[in-house]
C-alpha cells in the first residue's frame, strides 16, 4: 500500500523530467550540437546524483510552505501537480514544476484549513522573479564576453564547435546535478513528514529514509527524461529562438549557475561569511530561468528574433499552472476524503496525533518497502549495464560498417 | 567526445588537403594552358593527368568530409553551407578538368596572335579561384576577414570578363581570316576558361552569407 501512494510521486517524477531536462538540454538538442540520446543519458545521471546527494536543502522550504502530514493527503498534492503537468507538457508548454507543487500545496492548506507561511511563499515568489531576471543578465554577459573571446583567439572553428559540443555536455551534467538537487523537493518533498523508511545499505553508502525517496524520485525522473522529454526539448531549443552553438552554451551556462545559486549551501553560508545576506534555498522555476536566459540573448540580438506568441503561451501556462494545480489538489482531496475515506491530512493542531497513527500503521510495509527499493535497484543496475554495452557494441558496429563501406566505394572508384 | 577524439582533427587535415588540392589544380592548369600555347604537349599532358589525378583526390576528400560531418554530427548548424561550399570549390577543379580535357580532345587552333591574351585570360581567370581559397580558409579561422578577402575575387571576375569580351571582340571582327566554326571553337574554349572565375564568383557570394551568418 506504501509503495501504492508513492506511484503520484513517481507520476510527477516523470512529469518533472519529461518537462524539465529540456530547461538543461533543450538549447543543446535544438541547436543540434548533442544528440538527444547522449543528453537523456547524462541528464538521467546527474539528475539522480544531485537528488541524493544535495536534495535536502529545498526540501525543508517547501515544508515551511505546509507540512503535508497524511501519505493520503501527500499522494493526492504530488498527484494533481504530476496531472496538471502532464496536460501542460501534452501540449508540448514548458511549465513550471515548482509552481505545480506550490498551488498544490496551497491547495491542501486551504481544504485542511491550514495557515500558508506568507513569508516562504513571497520568498518563494520572489525566487520566481529573480531567476530569469538573473538569468537574463547572466546570459548577456556571459554572451559578450565569449564573442570577444572567440573574436580574439584565432581557433578553427570545427574545433571551437567541438569544444562547445564538449562545453554543453559539461555544463549540462553541472546543470542537471543543480536542477536534481534543487527540484527533487518538487517531487518528493510532499512525502518527507509522512514517510520514515528503514536506512538502506547498497555496500558503498547508506541512504536514509529521504534520500531513498530522493533516489525513487531521480528514477522516476529518468525515465520521464527518456521516454518524453523529446518535444518540449524541441520547443525550448528551436521555437524561442534560433540559437547559436555559443549561444546554446552560454544559455545552459547562465541558468546552471542561476540554479546553483538558489541550490548551494555552500554558497550560501560563504555569502553570509562575507557579510551580505542569505541566499534562500528555495525551488526555482528552472522554466522561467531558462526563458529568462534565452530572452537575454534575444534582447542582446535585438527583439525581431524571437518568437513572441510562443513567449506568450509560455507566460499564459505559466499563471494556468499554479491556479490549475491548486483548484485540482482541492476537489481531489475533496474525494479522497469523502468517497474513499483515506486521511489526507489534519490541521496543524492534529498533526502529532495524525502523525503517531501514521508511525504505528506504516512501520512493517515500510521495512518491506526498503527490501523493495533495494532489489529494484539491484535490477536497473544490471539491465543498465547490459543496455549501455549493448549500445556501445552497437555504435561501434556502425562505425565500421560506415568506414569500410565508403573504403569499399573509393576501391570500386579506382 | 570530439575533443577527446582524432575526428576533428582529421576533419580539419581533410579539409585543409581539400583546400590545397584546389589550390595546386589552380596552379597547374596555368602551367597546362601556357604548355598547350607553346605546343609542348608532352608537358600539357603530364600537367593534365596531375589536375585529373587531384580533382579525384578532391572527390573522394569532398565525400569523406561530408560523411564525417554526418556521422560525428559536427558543425550541425552550418553543416549544409560547408557542404554546399566545398561542392562549389569541387565544381571549379571539375571546371579545370573539363576544360583541359576538352582541350586535350579538341586541340584548338589559337592564333599566335592571341596567345598573349589567352594566357591574360586564364591568369586572371584562375585568380578569381586562387583568391577564393584563402577566404575559404580564413571562413573556418577568422571570419571577421573573409568579406575583405573576397573583395579581390569579385575583382579578377569582373577582369576576366573584360579581357574575355574583348578577346571576343578582336576574333569575330578583326580577324577575318578566320572562318565562323573556328571563331565559334574559340569562343567556347574562351567561355570554358572565363567560366572558372564564374564558378569562384558564385561560391564566393555563398561565402560571404556564410561569414556574415557566422559573424553575427
Amino acid at each position: 500500500m506504501i509503495l501504492f501512494f508513492l506511484t503520484s510521486g513517481l507520476f510527477l517524477g516523470w512529469s518533472l523530467g519529461a518537462n524539465d531536462a529540456s530547461h538543461i538540454f533543450g538549447s543543446a538538442v535544438g541547436s543540434k550540437m548533442v544528440t538527444f540520446r547522449k543528453a537523456a543519458i547524462i541528464a538521467s545521471v546527474f539528475f539522480i546524483l544531485g537528488a541524493v546527494i544535495q536534495g535536502s536543502g529545498t526540501s525543508q522550504t517547501l515544508g515551511k510552505l505546509g507540512a503535508v502530514n497524511a501519505i493520503g493527503g501527500s499522494f493526492t498534492v504530488a498527484l494533481a501537480a504530476a496531472i496538471t503537468i502532464y496536460m501542460m507538457t501534452k501540449f508540448a508548454l514548458p511549465i513550471s514544476t515548482t509552481q505545480a507543487i506550490v498551488g498544490a500545496i496551497i491547495g491542501w492548506n486551504f481544504f485542511t484549513g491550514n495557515r500558508t507561511d506568507s513569508k516562504t511563499l513571497s520568498t518563494i515568489v520572489a525566487a520566481w522573479i529573480a531567476g530569469p531576471v538573473i538569468g537574463a543578465v547572466f546570459s548577456i554577459a556571459l554572451y559578450i564576453l565569449f564573442k570577444k573571446f572567440k573574436r580574439s583567439v584565432r581557433i578553427h572553428l570545427i574545433r571551437f564547435e567541438s569544444y562547445i559540443k564538449t562545453g554543453l555536455v559539461v555544463v549540462g551534467a553541472f546543470g542537471a546535478y543543480s536542477l536534481g538537487a534543487n527540484n527533487i523537493a518538487n517531487v518528493m518533498g510532499v512525502f518527507i513528514p509522512a514517510f520514515n523508511l528503514q536506512d538502506l545499505n547498497l555496500w558503498i553508502i547508506t541512504l536514509n529514509s529521504n534520500q531513498q525517496l530522493f533516489l525513487l524520485g531521480g528514477l522516476a525522473i529518468s525515465t520521464g527524461i527518456i521516454t518524453y522529454s523529446w518535444k518540449v526539448m524541441d520547443t525550448i531549443g528551436s521555437n524561442i529562438l534560433e540559437l547559436s552553438s555559443e549561444a546554446a552554451l552560454v544559455v545552459v551556462l547562465a541558468q546552471s549557475l542561476v540554479l546553483f545559486i538558489f541550490s548551494s549551501t555552500g554558497l550560501s553560508d560563504f555569502i553570509v561569511s562575507i557579510g551580505l545576506p542569505r541566499i534562500p534555498m528555495v525551488p526555482v522555476s528552472s522554466s522561467q530561468v531558462i526563458v529568462g536566459c534565452i530572452l537575454g540573448i534575444g534582447l542582446y540580438k535585438g527583439v525581431r528574433n524571437i518568437n513572441f506568441k510562443v513567449l506568450g503561451e509560455i507566460g499564459l501556462a505559466w499563471l494556468i499552472s499554479p491556479v490549475a494545480s491548486g483548484l485540482l489538489t482541492f476537489f481531489l482531496l475533496f474525494f479522497m476524503k469523502n468517497i474513499f475515506n483515506i486521511n489526507v491530512g489534519s490541521n496543524t493542531g492534529e498533526q502529532i496525533a495524525a502523525a503517531e497513527q501514521i508511525t504505528n500503521t506504516m512501520n512493517y510495509s515500510q521495512a518491506y518497502a526498503s527490501s523493495i527499493i533495494k532489489y529494484f535497484l539491484l535490477g536497473i543496475f544490471i539491465f543498465g549495464t547490459i543496455g549501455i554495452a549493448y549500445y556501445l557494441l552497437l555504435t561501434r558496429k556502425k562505425k565500421m560498417g560506415l568506414q569500410k563501406s565508403e573504403e569499399k566505394f573509393w576501391m570500386n572508384m579506382k | 567526445m570530439p575533443v577527446f577524439t582524432r575526428t576533428t582533427k582529421n576533419l580539419i587535415l581533410k579539409i585543409d588537403e581539400f583546400f590545397d588540392n584546389i589550390d595546386l589544380g589552380l596552379l597547374v592548369f596555368k602551367e597546362a594552358i601556357k604548355a598547350f600555347l607553346d605546343k609542348d604537349m608532352e608537358a600539357f599532358n603530364r600537367h593534365l593527368q596531375k589536375v585529373d589525378s587531384l580533382e579525384n583526390n578532391a572527390d573522394r576528400l569532398q565525400r569523406s568530409i561530408e560523411n564525417e560531418m554526418i556521422t560525428h554530427s559536427i558543425l550541425p548548424q552550418h553543416r549544409a553551407e560547408v557542404s554546399t561550399l566545398i561542392d562549389e570549390l569541387d565544381e571549379i577543379i571539375d571546371a579545370l578538368k573539363s576544360s583541359l580535357n576538352e582541350i586535350c580532345i579538341e586541340m584548338p587552333d589559337i592564333p599566335s596572335s592571341l596567345n598573349k591574351n589567352f594566357i591574360s585570360l586564364s591568369e586572371t581567370s584562375v585568380s578569381a579561384a586562387e583568391e577564393l581559397i584563402p577566404a575559404a580558409r580564413a571562413y573556418f579561422k577568422a571570419p571577421y576577414t573573409v568579406r575583405e578577402k573576397l573583395l579581390k575575387v569579385y575583382y579578377f571576375e569582373s577582369e576576366t570578363d573584360k579581357i574575355s569580351f574583348n578577346m571576343k571582340r578582336i576574333i569575330f571582327q578583326e580577324m577575318k581570316e578566320l572562318d565562323l566554326a573556328h571563331k565559334a571553337h574559340l569562343r567556347y574554349i574562351i567561355h570554358h576558361v572565363e567560366n572558372i572565375s564564374d564558378l569562384a564568383q558564385k561560391a564566393a557570394d555563398l561565402l560571404s552569407g556564410m561569414a556574415i551568418k557566422i559573424v553575427m
